[in-house]
Parts: structure tokens; C-alpha cells; sequence
């Protein structure tokens, strides 16, 4: 876990089983996770291309030759981080001890 | 106290926006059409015959793979509302609690950390909110109120109205129209949570004194901060529906919003009787709730879909509540006969399509007045 919680993801009560097995069931919620996720990465795309169009501030091939910096390859590591910590909240739920 | 998600929060529940509307519109419409045409031949295969009630319904639903996957995706939306914008409330807590603090000038606040929790609140997460409307992990929390807020709008796709008012003003149109000559001094809403059905009260009737109680202290935090930040004069308190400390004969109007459905089989009769107690003779309660059982006629499908919620959503009480004798508890807790109605309130709403868009469209209320002569 790269942050951690004050408040909790997960809600008290009975866990119903779906599909044939809760395996299943799990991986319905992280291929919609998953889903969500592109969406919001496609949201910030989209806000991104708008704002470079709008003010010219660079090309394609920019974008194509970019190399990050340490810091902000470490910021993207953490960032990935918790995405896994979102996709896999189904196997954290599962693995609860009470 | 508007919540201030980042872009990729912001993106998140527009995500959950976006699936619940698609949950609703391509998926759920699907069911009754599936139900008759594939999943009731299967049984009058086996049985001759359709299936005859909710619990026969229940039995194929529960084996059938699509109704399932509507079932789970729909239980999966629901979670993932609550994450996105649990995600913008924890980030913001320390303003949010920052801010409620500042500019209290109208109302009050009144918590009492003696008052508990009900069995009925602590067993599980209603509507599978994490931790409740309850719990507290800061001091001066306010998180759950603040996430209640953000998730109406999701949960009802917009049709909980401006400033999540829609209920209250249901309930003070239907009274406007059947209680013709009701002019409320004294006005009490039990299990007010954030005050979105307190506020338009204290706005409708200016004349009159509003109260607003709740067992839970950090929707209790954020409802007072959000009237004030809305410029509303309400009195917030924390104190049980089941025994309240107002005097007897204190209020001339108490309503309750989607309260009863959340609590127990012990619990309505108390709030009833307590409603009974704290009501002037002649005044009046207003209980928006869900159906009540006897008042409608539905098909085994329909009936079976509207416990969705009893099995899938930690509404463990409501299929409970549509079949209770209310008339009967009404009646012993002193409220006249010929005025107790249990009917639907119409709702000035404008998106009502699919999944509970009728129910938004048709609020049930559960109405009486207090005996005159005790």
C-alpha cells in the first residue's frame, strides 16, 4: 500500500454470491474497475489533447520522444501502485478477516 | 460544502454516473421481457404453471445467469459509487472538518455521546456505505455525512433534485393538498441524517420552528455546516427516533424520510408511540417510506424485483416493514383511524425511467393525525 486509509472501502453486511463461484464475481468487479479506470484515463486524455490544441503548446512527436525523470518515473510507480490497489480491492475484500 | 473531486475523481463518478444510467436503461429494462420470455417457459416446463409468488420467482431469478449479472453489476455499482467519492472525502477531510467549523450563525448543533448506536445501524452497512452513517475516524468527523451528499445524486441519477430536496417537498405538497388548513409552529424530521429533508421544511414553513434529530454525529456535523452554508435555520440534535427528550404535545408536524425501513421490528412501534407522545392532539405524522404491502397489487415479478434491495443492497428491514400491520401500530399509538392513509405522494421529479423511476415518481407516505380528545 503506497497511502494509507482513514476511512474504510469496504461495507459490513452479507456478501451474496453471483455468478458460480465468488471468483467470478470478482472478476466482474475488476474487469468494471478496470473499465472505469480507462474511462478516467480517456477523460484526462481527452481534457489534455483540447488544452495542447488550444494553446500549441506541443506535437505528437513530442510526445513520442518524451523520457521521463526519475522523480516523475517515481511518481508513476506510485501511481500504478494504487491502481493495482483499486483493481484488486475484490481479493483485499475477499482475504478480510472478519 | 461542496465536494471537490480532483479531474480523475471527478472522471471516476461520472464513470459510476454513466454505468448506473446504463445499468438502468440497457440492462434492467432487459428483465421483465427475459423473465417472460426465457425464464417462465423453464418453469411451466417443470411445474405447468407460472410461477405464483415472490418466493417461486425468487427460486428461478436467483439460478438464471442473466438476472445474476444485472444483480451483480448492479451490487458492484453501488460499491464502486462509494469508493469515488469515499476517494475526494478522505483527501479533503481536513478542509471539510476546517470549513464546517467557520460561520455558524444560524441554527444549532446539539451532540450528546450518550446517545447509541441502534443494533439495527451497526449489524451492517446500510445501502453498503462503508462504516455507515455513524462511524467516526477523525475528530469533529464528518465524512459520512459528506459522502452521503455526494452519492444521492449518483444513487438516483439526478432524481433526488436540487440540493437532494425532492422527499420534503413530496411530502409538503401532499400535506399542502390533504391536510388543507396545516399551519406547523412546531416541525420535528426523525432520522434527518445530513437535514436534505429538513432544510426545505424550515424554507416552506418560515414561520415555523424546525428540528432535525439523527443518532449519527458526523451526518449530524455536516447537516448543520451545510445549513448554514445554504443559509437555513434549522436545530440539529442527537437523540434516538425511539425515545426523544421533546416535552409531550411539542410539534404540530413530525415527518421522517425513508427513516422506518432502516430500523427494526421493535423500532417502529417505539417511534410511533414516540411520535404519538411528542405530537400536539390534531397534529399530524408524515412517514415517507417504501410500499406497504397491502396497498398494492403487483405482479410475483414485480414483487420479487422490489426486494432487490433486502438481499443485495443491506436494506435488511424494508421487506420486513412492507409486510408489518402499521394500521394496527398507528391505531394503538393513539392516532385516529379514519385518518390513517397509506397511499403515494406525487413527485415533481423529472428523470423517473427504469429502475426505481417509479418509485421516485410515486413516493409512498404513511399518514395519520393524532387524536384530538386523549
Amino acid at each position: 500500500m503506497t497511502t494509507k486509509n482513514v476511512l474504510p472501502r469496504i461495507a459490513k453486511g452479507k456478501k451474496p454470491i453471483y455468478l458460480d463461484e465468488r471468483a467470478s464475481d470478482n472478476l466482474m468487479a475488476m474487469v468494471l474497475t478496470l473499465t472505469q479506470e480507462l474511462s478516467v484515463l480517456r477523460d484526462r486524455l481527452d481534457t489534455l489533447e483540447q488544452l495542447i490544441e488550444k494553446n500549441g503548446l506541443f506535437t505528437q512527436e513530442d510526445i513520442e520522444n518524451f523520457q521521463p525523470q526519475q522523480d516523475s518515473q517515481n511518481i508513476r510507480s506510485e501511481k500504478r501502485s494504487s491502481l493495482l490497489d483499486r483493481v484488486l480491492l475484490p481479493i483485499q475484500k475477499e482475504l478480510e478477516s472478519d | 460544502m461542496q465536494l471537490k473531486p480532483s479531474h480523475d475523481e471527478a472522471a471516476r463518478q461520472d464513470f459510476v454516473y454513466d454505468l448506473r444510467e446504463f445499468l438502468t436503461d440497457k440492462v434492467y429494462s432487459r428483465i421483465t421481457p427475459y423473465y417472460r420470455t426465457r425464464v417462465v417457459p423453464g418453469f411451466e416446463k417443470v411445474h405447468g404453471r407460472k410461477p405464483a409468488d415472490k418466493k417461486e420467482v425468487r427460486d428461478v431469478m436467483l439460478a438464471d445467469q442473466g438476472y445474476q449479472s444485472w444483480s451483480l453489476l448492479q451490487r458492484l455499482s453501488q460499491q464502486m459509487m462509494f469508493t469515488s467519492v469515499i476517494d475526494t472525502v478522505e483527501r479533503t477531510l481536513p478542509d471539510l472538518v476546517e470549513q464546517s467549523k467557520k460561520n455558524l450563525t444560524l441554527g444549532s448543533l446539539r451532540l450528546d455521546e450518550t446517545v447509541e448506536i441502534p443494533k439495527y445501524l451497526t449489524a451492517y452497512d446500510i445501502h453498503q456505505q462503508p462504516g455507515g452513517y455513524h462511524s467516526e475516524h477523525t475528530e469533529d468527523d464528518l465524512a459520512a455525512g459528506a459522502i452521503y451528499d455526494a452519492t444521492l445524486p449518483i444513487y438516483s441519477r439526478g432524481a433526488m433534485g436540487h440540493e437532494n430536496d425532492l422527499l420534503a417537498q413530496t411530502i409538503v405538497k401532499y400535506v399542502n393538498e390533504y391536510i388543507a388548513d396545516l399551519r406547523p409552529k412546531k416541525i420535528l424530521d426523525l432520522g434527518c441524517a445530513i437535514g436534505n429533508s429538513t432544510l426545505p421544511l424550515a424554507r416552506i414553513f418560515p414561520e415555523a420552528e424546525v428540528f432535525g434529530i439523527d443518532v449519527a454525529a458526523p451526518c449530524l456535523r455536516y447537516a448543520h455546516a451545510r445549513a448554514n452554508a445554504l443559509g437555513v435555520n434549522v436545530s440539529f440534535s442527537q437523540q434516538n427516533a425511539e425515545k426523544t427528550r421533546f416535552l409531550d404535545h411539542s410539534f404540530d408536524l413530525i415527518v421522517s424520510c425513508l427513516l422506518l425501513h432502516e430500523t427494526s421490528h421493535s423500532a417502529v412501534p417505539n417511534i410511533i408511540r414516540e411520535c404519538s407522545r411528542i405530537l400536539r392532539p390534531g397534529g399530524w405524522m408524515v412517514h415517507l417510506d417504501v410500499y406497504q404491502f397491502n396497498q398494492e397489487t403487483l405482479t410475483p415479478l414485480e414483487d420479487f424485483l422490489r426486494d432487490w434491495e433486502v438481499f443485495n443492497n443491506n436494506e435488511n428491514f424494508s421487506g420486513a416493514l412492507r409486510e408489518m400491520d402499521l394500521q394496527g401500530i398507528f391505531e394503538r399509538a393513539g392516532f385516529a383511524e379514519d385518518t390513517i392513509r397509506f397511499t403515494t405522494a406525487q413527485a415533481d421529479v423529472e428523470h423517473t425511467e427504469g429502475y426505481e423511476g417509479d418509485y421516485y415518481f410515486h413516493l409512498p407516505v404513511y399518514v395519520a393525525q393524532k387524536e384530538l380528545v386523549q
